[in-house]
């Protein structure tokens, strides 16, 4: 039993583990992908390829099926407003958080930890009732849910973006002052330039969580009209769905694996290989 | 010739039109909690006098809505208002195609809001943000609406349709008599749906129909609506209980263990739409369905499937679960002579059938002849059992308001049943 | 410009901070405060319907009380809560078991695989999480891959039916969606010990086993709670995996009663307050976790 004498050369049942985890993971998905171009109805006996449930088919397919690309308009809708918004405010925060010295600092960095621990569905109840009871001039729909993704996509940049503020530390900050630039030059012309490849990681992280999110936007949902792809998804599940269902989760999964795809990429930036780019985003130090 | 539904755009209901099903018969009290029954009745200690103005409308007991000073009808004779007059309904609950020809004989606009769930509607109702024209409540929440002035009185000289074209039973009916307040809207019973290439039997054979939920030959494939009221107003009829209304302590009990067994038996599924979705799509063989659903089931199975083996079964004297749903006026509606006139355009004979071909629920039209909606193509010949008879009506057993205490053991007895205790 | 150094103006920084603090006291705080209030305030006595009460003194707490004596006293939210920390400590269990040696190998023998190793690990950040669930349940259906690989290996005679309200689908469906959320933390930790570290207890005569137990778990555990923490929470108010999974009562976790509670128009109250049971209940977890982490680099530092 060679390998357990020296099992850093063949770790065989380690490896195991992994490639079985990895398939058990992964090949659900794949099956799921494969029965979204069915040509049959069912979504686990394979009938066939066609392109029914994305063009063909005139009643249910994605391009026929008008509450699908609804909801997928509404999903990118929101999902493009929240990174515009989130990303600025939460690299902001940040910063502010980073570099604060004052009382309330400890407290405010409390509080921006604790969207991330919150079970989703207190958050959800809990906007969910301020809408309704308190600020209700702020409809349940679009409005109330960008509100909403927003909220919690705040604590993801400041994560990503401290990181990399952490990494670069003073210097070069310190450095244009004392070269005799001014504070807002200093950030403008230093430090934001090198933060630039953590704020597009960002931009794309809070894309990602975004379109994916079901909870928030399934509790904030007003009619029809602001249903998301996440929440029709589940919806449909519980009938019983045909392959549309698969064909709209595999365009969301197609934007999804886009924008980290392009946070990924752009760890590029700063001389680094592939490589190191995908170790260095897996533990989380962008 | 039947209007075919689906290029009048069935589409996908939305799931949630029937949750209105968990507001069933609102009441005032919180899920077991007598504090909460304390906080109802007034804090200052005053008796809850709401609650005792609300009074329990039945079959036996006809209510008289009030009328109040403050709150007149309109007067007769006026001019319709240009519009736009707003719709608050259900999700998909009338035909587009309907709302459009009103808007081309009247020419005016229409729009249309939705609301997933009675609590929903009201609540908008209350909050006023939009001034309604018309509003489709649910008979128990008219008076709790009447009570807090959010309804107009009818003048029913702008709906003649009403006596014209109406089931008599519902144009005086019960719950709001002299229809002061409302017009009848669709009926419906509540009965057993299943398919008969899952199920061998004759259902309605059994000497007890309602047993064939208990049946664990069917375990896994059996569903029963998400809603109290429903579920267990099924169970008390099954046990031979017809005050589907009852507070009675041992019917209740006898209700709640019936109900838990169904988790354990045959591994009960509840949903809004297995009716009308879930059993033409074979996810179950029996499910607890409305009249309407099933006569828009068809629709829903897939292509190439014979929608032949989908059956319904009510008891057959009218002797089970009835209901109907109605349509309003909001006090504060801007269009009200424009409203007047819809719901009289909603009563007209023409325009209830197509709608009707579209919704699957019936319009209790007395033009409506039972007897040819099967061979006019409205209605499958082999559901012809969901078709509502007029004397079903008054032969059949309502879900009317309960009492807040009574409501609140019902109520604590579905949350067991939904914790799986 | 004065040179050498300007000071920065007073509160320059925490103007930064100022409109993300804003937004989360407006949007998260405050909606926190507003949960509070339709537990603990009035019923409106016509229709039923919750009226938040928003002064503090004059919180009705009796529903609080009430929930409370339940799960403590044997009635139904009892049962439900010890269920779903049944399901919980099962699936972090299991999560752990198959977490740990996955991010273990990926960190310490990945070799010229790691990339590809790690992005196939990252992967089910970029599935929608429902997306991966309706997945495991396409496979899951009665006549799914799972059925027939079973028959086919002999450990089925007939199909099982899984999706029926089975509590094991319900937790092999939690440790399936949550489990690439502890693999990263964990993966992290493993990477960052020092490799010389063990090399040097193996250099001492520890076999590699002891080298195992005596470095390198004691250097993760860190990691390991970090990682336990970040699904354990989230875990306990999830509501649409056995929603998705089991459309039984027989498996409603405590989300699933929020949710039910909070949409039923009367009870909109006791769903506030099972709410803010949750959260109390999650802070205590939260509040044990940084107790131990303070207390663990304050002995390291020792």
């Amino acid at each position: 039993m060679n390998w357990l004498r020296n099992p850093w050369s063949r770790p065989r049942v380690l490896a195991l583990v992994t490639w079985l985890y990895i398939l058990w993971s992964i090949v659900p998905v794949i099956i799921a992908i494969q029965f979204s171009f069915n040509a049959g109805r069912s979504r686990s006996a394979w009938q066939g390829f066609s392109l029914r449930w994305y063009t063909g088919d005139p009643d249910l397919s994605v391009l026929h099926n008008a509450a699908l690309r609804e909801a997928m308009g509404q999903s990118l809708k929101l999902a493009v407003l929240t990174m515009l918004i989130a990303t600025p405010i939460g690299v902001a925060l940040a910063l502010g958080l980073a570099r604060w010295r004052g009382p309330g600092a400890k407290a405010s960095n409390f509080l921006m930890l604790f969207p991330l621990v919150t079970p989703e569905i207190v958050m959800g109840v809990a906007l969910f009732l301020v809408f309704v009871y308190l600020f209700k001039f702020i409809d349940l729909g679009t409005e109330a849910q960008l509100l909403g993704h927003i909220t919690f996509s705040i604590s993801y940049v400041v994560i990503v973006v401290r990181g990399r503020l952490f990494t670069i530390g003073r210097e070069f900050e310190e450095a244009a002052l004392d070269l005799g630039a001014s504070p807002v030059q200093a950030l403008r012309l230093v430090l934001l330039p090198m933060l630039a490849p953590a704020i597009f990681a960002s931009l794309m992280i809070v894309f990602a969580i975004s379109i994916d999110d079901f909870v928030i936007s399934a509790f904030l949902q007003g009619g029809a009209e602001s249903t998301t792809v996440p929440v029709l998804l589940y919806s449909t599940a519980r009938n019983a769905p045909t392959p549309n269902l698969n064909a709209i989760a595999t365009l969301l999964l197609v934007f999804s694996m886009l924008a980290i795809g392009i946070a990924i990429s752009l760890q590029r930036r700063g001389g680094r290989g592939k490589g190191e780019a995908v170790e260095s985003f897996a533990r989380l130090e962008i | 010739m039947p209007t075919h539904r689906r290029s009048g755009g069935w589409g996908r209901r939305s799931i949630d039109r029937r949750q209105f099903l968990k507001e069933t018969a609102g009441t005032a009290v919180a899920v077991s909690s007598l504090g909460a029954l304390m906080a109802a009745c007034g804090n200052d200690g005053s008796p809850s006098r709401s609650v005792a103005a609300i009074e329990v409308a039945s079959p036996e007991n006809p209510v008289t809505l009030d009328l109040f000073d403050d709150n007149p009808s309109i007067d007769s004779g006026l001019e319709p208002e240009a519009g736009p007059l707003r719709i608050f309904n259900w999700s998909e609950y009338i035909w587009l195609r309907v709302v459009k020809d009103f808007e081309e004989e009247f020419g005016v606009e229409v729009e249309i809001t939705t609301f997933q769930n009675m609590s929903e509607g009201v609540a908008k109702l209350r909050a006023g943000g939009t001034d309604f024209d018309v509003f489709f409540p649910t008979i128990d929440q008219v008076p709790k609406l009447v009570a807090a002035k959010l309804l107009q009185p009818l003048n029913l000289s702008y709906v003649p349709n009403l006596k014209a074209n109406v089931w008599p039973d519902l144009v005086d009916p019960f719950y709001d008599q002299g229809s002061r307040y409302t017009v009848p809207y669709t009926t419906y019973t509540t009965g057993v749906a299943y398919r008969t290439d899952m199920v061998s039997e004759d259902v309605g054979s059994r000497t007890n129909p309602y047993d064939i939920f208990w049946d664990s030959q069917y375990s896994g494939k059996v569903g029963i609506y998400d809603d109290y009221r429903e579920v267990m107003s099924m169970i008390m009829l099954r046990n031979g209980h017809t005050d589907i209304n009852t507070g009675d302590p041992e019917i209740l009990e006898e209700t709640k263990q019936d109900l838990l067994s169904l988790i354990d038996d045959v591994r009960v599924k509840t949903t809004i739409d297995g009716a009308y979705s879930g059993l033409p799509e074979g996810k179950f063989a029996v499910h607890q369905a409305w009249s309407g659903d099933m006569i828009a089931s068809p629709f829903y199975m897939p292509r190439g499937e014979d929608p032949s083996v989908l059956r319904y079964w009510t008891p057959p004297d009218g002797r089970g679960s009835v209901g109907n749903d109605l349509i309003s006026i909001p006090r504060s509606s801007q269009n009200p002579v424009l409203a007047h006139l819809f719901l009289n355009y909603m009563l007209d004979n023409d325009v209830a059938f197509k709608n009707f071909s579209w919704n699957g629920y019936q319009p209790p039209i007395t033009a409506m002849d039972p007897a040819t909606l099967v061979s006019d193509g409205y209605v499958l010949e082999t559901l012809e059992s969901a078709i509502v008879l007029p004397q079903n009506v008054s032969r059949g057993y309502r879900q009317l308001a309960l009492l807040p205490e009574v409501d609140a053991r019902w109520q604590s007895i579905w949350s067991e049943f939904k914790a799986g205790a | 410009m004065k040179p050498g150094g300007m000071r920065l103006p007073r509160g320059f920084w925490r103007l930064f901070a100022l409109p993300g603090v804003l937004w989360l006291v407006a949007f998260f705080v405050v909606p926190f405060y507003a949960i509070a209030a339709v537990a603990m305030g009035r019923l409106d006595p016509l229709f039923g319907t919750s009226a938040p009460v928003w002064n503090p003194i004059e919180w009705d707490t009796t529903i609080l009380t009430d929930v409370l004596s339940d799960i403590a006293g044997g009635g139904i939210f009892q049962t439900v809560f010890f269920r779903t920390c049944l399901y919980v400590v099962i699936a972090v269990a299991m999560c752990l078991l198959i977490g740990y040696p996955v991010a273990y190998y990926i960190a310490r023998h990945g070799g010229r695989l790691k990339v590809l190793l790690l992005l196939l690990v990252i992967a089910p950040f970029w599935i929608n999480y429902l997306m991966r669930m309706l997945a495991w349940i396409n496979v899951l259906q009665d006549d799914g891959y799972v059925n027939r690989i079973l028959m086919f290996v002999g450990l089925l005679d007939a199909p099982r039916s899984w999706l029926d309200g089975q509590p094991s689908t319900v937790v092999l469906g939690l440790v399936y969606g949550y489990i690439p959320f502890l693999i990263l933390p964990l993966y992290a930790a493993l990477d960052r010990i020092d490799q010389r570290l063990i090399e040097a207890a193996r250099d001492l005569g520890a076999s590699s086993w002891r080298a195992f137990t005596k470095v390198t778990l004691p250097l993760s555990k860190q990691g390991i709670l970090a990682g336990s923490v970040i699904i354990t929470l989230p875990m306990f108010g999830d509501y649409y995996t056995p929603d998705l999974l089991s459309q039984s009562p027989r498996t409603s976790m405590f989300g699933n009663q929020i949710d039910f509670f909070i949409h039923s128009g009367t009870g909109e109250a006791t769903g506030a307050t099972l709410a803010l049971v949750l959260s109390g209940f999650v802070s205590l977890l939260m509040i044990y976790y940084l107790v131990s982490v303070a207390r663990s680099s304050r002995e390291a530092s020792s």
